[in-house]
């Protein structure tokens, strides 16, 4: 049986499906799926079979919370490639590029002057009241006047195909440990199909990365940069070793860290030791108790004296949460216009903001049909999900929003293109909802964005939830060469 | 390098050590069954005593009784010293604690040697080890040794020879003159106060000494065939060719400390550690130029254990970040 015999009558309905049109496979694609076709289900299953057993024997593992057993799971992994188009590609990265710009610069801004604020272009009160705002850092220029060294911007395809932005991650975005190492295993396993697909290369990610925390260091070259982790029961530790390793960093806990004389140091064997950069993928919150929570027993007493010095360059800068909340993402193509005079490239979910007095009195009339959120909550809470809401669930939001208008933000529920997707129960291929996070890097020259990504799919027939902790998992993102 | 890191790496060599050096002990053991008219408990008791696990046995599976039938029944023993996770150094254990500690220091180690000690654990954990264990034990303690020292051989052939490998190498030679030691003064002990003492039993006793250390044959080369307590005592303490005795690791680990903090290093610390291990290895070579008395040899192996002690807590303090500098 051909691998994608009773794909296009399984296509869902509404929904882009990435490779197929119809009954055939899209004209950029048509190639690959020739080739793909000649792999029989058999096949497949053996491969994905062996896939499976070489992550999990290199150990490229997630933890899993709440386990006393320290249990480790791999992220589920399905073989099938997403492909994304040259031309598709081109133009996502022109946007991505644009957005980081102009991200950035509001950053500085926010920090500094606040221009955009006095231009009225954002309220004030939509910025300086969002969680992640941090006034106390409002004056400090970071080393090299990098903030967002690595961001992971969500996109989704519409029903239309069109990529609209769901998501900015400048915090410490995660997963392109599994971009590199999907990658891996894909040339592994089908290497003759991989060498006739002519697909962008990945895997020099980490040689990038090391080159942008070297260009924003503090005292030249010869910097010593360390990558600085929570610890191994992180759910992400994996990640955090991988980059090191491949960086050739050393791999830091907070505890080896100590701040002398507005000077960051690393206990070493031969006595302390100056650190010039750190690569942090500790959450703010949790890196100076001096300054962000006194309870914390993760911090470095000190860092931020330090960093506001200019002595030790933090990747990502702190500070950046308020560019990534969502009271401040439909402000976003605004700060585009503003910052840079252009046009956004990219699209992104259109979205209602309360505060406005049109967009209430329009999310107050439609709120069966809309997902309401609270801007200061994540994971789902603090959320109106319309079309199954009831009745007095929708009156208690109403009245919430009246009450309080800024903390609301309303959008009409998103459509995510499908992929084809290998089920083992069924041994069948069957369109899944897949995203994209590409990841950008930001150096003292600019942002670079990876030919590359990391599509998450939902596995769950009919699922719109991509996470690896609710049954989502990963694929290998294939950008062709022109 | 960062001391934390540098722990990790000591004690991941010392575990993976360890799950060898238990294998070869119980591998041994069920051969020594075999050959040698031995009551049983005289086969099993020993290798307890020698992983310092007789209190635990006693206590967890004996009940108390010192004259339970467990003392003799190897298939008891075994399973205490390998699958048992409250055993602190049954096989499971300590490839548990190689595994845990390789994993907080992965971007340390080369990705071939995490490999070697991740498939060893997922071995371990596999339902199908269990089956070709109660099926085919001696293939099982094969395959660990050759777990471990794939693991131990990458290490060496993948990773830069600099400090984190010296520590690790530095936790695995201490590991082993410490068992090594203990294995030793175990059998001349029990041989030394058996009521009836027969040559060819002994013989079998020192040969499965030899065996555990896989010394069989090293130590015929050096002793032409001829089998005694004091010879196969001479060739493992103080034979300085041979990579389990005494004296070549405790060599071999003055010689990676001396890597890790130069000896006119007098800045740096870990000078305390490498002057006690310095006088260790000066008395060690002592001992090759005199004989060694059969009454003399549990003093001395206790020596040796007690001053590796001494190093390993002095190493902690100086070096490891047990006592962080600030």
């Amino acid at each position: 049986m051909a691998l994608f015999a009773g794909y296009p009558e399984a296509a869902l309905p509404g929904t882009y499906d990435e490779m197929f049109a119809g009954e055939t496979a899209r004209s950029s694609f048509a190639r690959i799926a020739r080739l793909l076709e000649a792999i029989t289900p058999d096949e497949l299953a053996r491969t994905q079979h062996l896939a499976e057993a070489a992550l999990m024997q290199q150990g490229v593992t997630f933890s899993v919370y709440g386990d006393a057993r320290g249990t480790e799971k791999i992220f589920p992994f399905c073989l099938l490639p997403r492909l994304v188009a040259a031309d598709d590609f081109r133009r996502l990265e022109r946007g991505l590029q644009q957005r980081l710009r102009a991200l950035g610069m509001f950053l500085d801004d926010l920090y500094g002057e606040q221009k955009i604020l006095a231009a009225n272009v954002i309220p004030a009160e939509m910025v300086l009241g969002a969680a992640g705002y941090r006034p106390m850092l409002r004056g400090i220029v970071p080393p090299g006047g990098v903030r967002i060294h690595i961001s992971g911007v969500d996109l989704i395809r519409d029903a239309n195909g069109t990529w609209r932005v769901l998501e900015d991650n400048l915090r410490t975005p995660s997963g392109v440990s599994y971009v590199v190492e999907n990658r891996l295993i894909s040339k592994r396993m089908f290497p003759r199909l991989f060498d006739a697909a002519r697909v962008h290369r990945v895997d020099h990610y980490p040689t990038r990365l090391a080159e942008t925390l070297r260009s924003v260091s503090p005292v030249g070259d010869d910097a010593r940069a360390v990558a600085l982790t929570p610890g191994p029961y992180n759910s992400a530790y994996f990640e955090h070793s991988f980059l090191a390793r491949t960086m050739g960093l050393e791999l830091v806990q907070a505890p080896d860290l100590f701040v002398d004389g507005d000077h960051v140091y690393c206990r070493t064997t031969r006595g302390p030791t100056r650190v010039d950069v750190i690569y942090r993928r500790t959450d703010e919150a949790f890196l100076d108790p001096e300054v962000f929570r006194p309870d914390s027993v993760l911090g470095i007493p000190g860092l931020m004296r330090a960093y506001a010095k200019g002595n030790v360059a933090l990747a990502n800068a702190p500070g950046n949460g308020v560019a990534d909340d969502k009271a401040v993402y439909p402000f976003v193509p605004d700060m585009i216009e503003f910052y840079l005079g252009e046009e956004p490239l990219l699209e992104q979910v259109p979205t209602y903001v309360c505060l406005f007095e049109e967009d209430r009195s329009y999310v107050l009339e439609h709120l069966h049909e809309l997902v309401v959120k609270a801007v200061d909550e994540a994971g789902g809470y603090g959320m109106l999900m319309g079309p199954q809401s009831t009745e007095a669930e929708r009156d208690e939001f109403r009245r919430r929003i009246i009450a309080e208008p800024r903390r609301y933000i309303a959008q009409h529920r998103v459509e995510l293109s499908s992929c084809p997707t290998w089920i083992a129960e069924r041994g069948t291929v069957e369109p899944r909802r897949v995203d994209l996070r590409p990841y950008i890097l930001t150096s003292r020259e600019g942002p670079w964005v990876l030919p590359g990504g990391l599509t998450r799919v939902a596995l769950a027939r009919g699922s719109y939830v991509v996470n690896s902790s609710q049954g989502g998992g990963s694929k290998d993102t294939w950008v062709m060469k022109e | 390098m960062i001391s934390r890191v540098a722990d990790h790496c000591f004690w991941f060599g010392r575990y993976v050590e360890r799950t060898e050096s238990t294998a070869r002990a119980l591998a041994a053991a069920g051969s020594l069954a075999l050959d040698a008219e031995l009551p049983s408990a005289q086969v099993w008791r020993p290798v307890l005593v020698v992983s310092g696990e007789e209190p635990a046995f006693r206590e967890r599976i004996c009940g108390g009784d010192d004259a339970h039938e467990a003392w003799g029944d190897g298939e008891v023993v075994q399973r205490f010293l390998v699958w048992d996770e409250a055993t602190g150094t049954s096989v499971l254990r300590s490839a548990s604690g190689a595994r845990s500690n390789a994993r907080s220091i992965r971007e340390v180690l080369s990705l071939e040697a995490w490999e070697a000690v991740n498939e060893l654990y997922l071995y371990l954990r596999d339902d199908a080890t269990l089956a070709r264990y109660t099926q085919h034990r001696e293939t099982f303690y094969q395959s660990i040794r050759r777990s471990t020292q794939l693991a131990l051989g990458l290490a060496r052939s993948t990773m830069l020879h600099d400090e984190p490998l010296d520590f690790l190498w530095l936790g695995v030679l201490l590991e082993r003159v410490s068992q090594t030691a203990r294995i030793l003064d175990v059998h001349h002990h029990a041989v030394a106060n058996h009521p009836d003492r027969h040559e060819v039993t002994e013989t079998a006793v020192w040969l499965s000494v030899l065996r555990a250390l896989s010394g069989g044959e090293a130590y015929m080369k050096r002793a032409a065939g001829r089998v005694s307590a004091e010879s196969v005592a001479r060739f493992l303490i103080a034979e300085p060719a041979f990579p389990r005795s005494i004296a070549y690791c405790v060599r071999s680990a003055y010689d990676r400390l001396c890597g890790i903090r130069p000896p006119d290093a007098h800045d740096l610390p870990g000078g305390r550690a490498l002057e006690r291990l310095r006088v260790l290895d000066k008395w060690v070579t002592a001992r090759r130029a005199e004989p060694i008395a059969p009454r003399a040899v549990h003093d001395l192996l206790t020596h040796v254990v007690d001053e590796v002690h001494e190093i390993c807590v002095t190493l902690g303090s100086e070096l490891l970040g047990a006592e962080a500098p600030r």
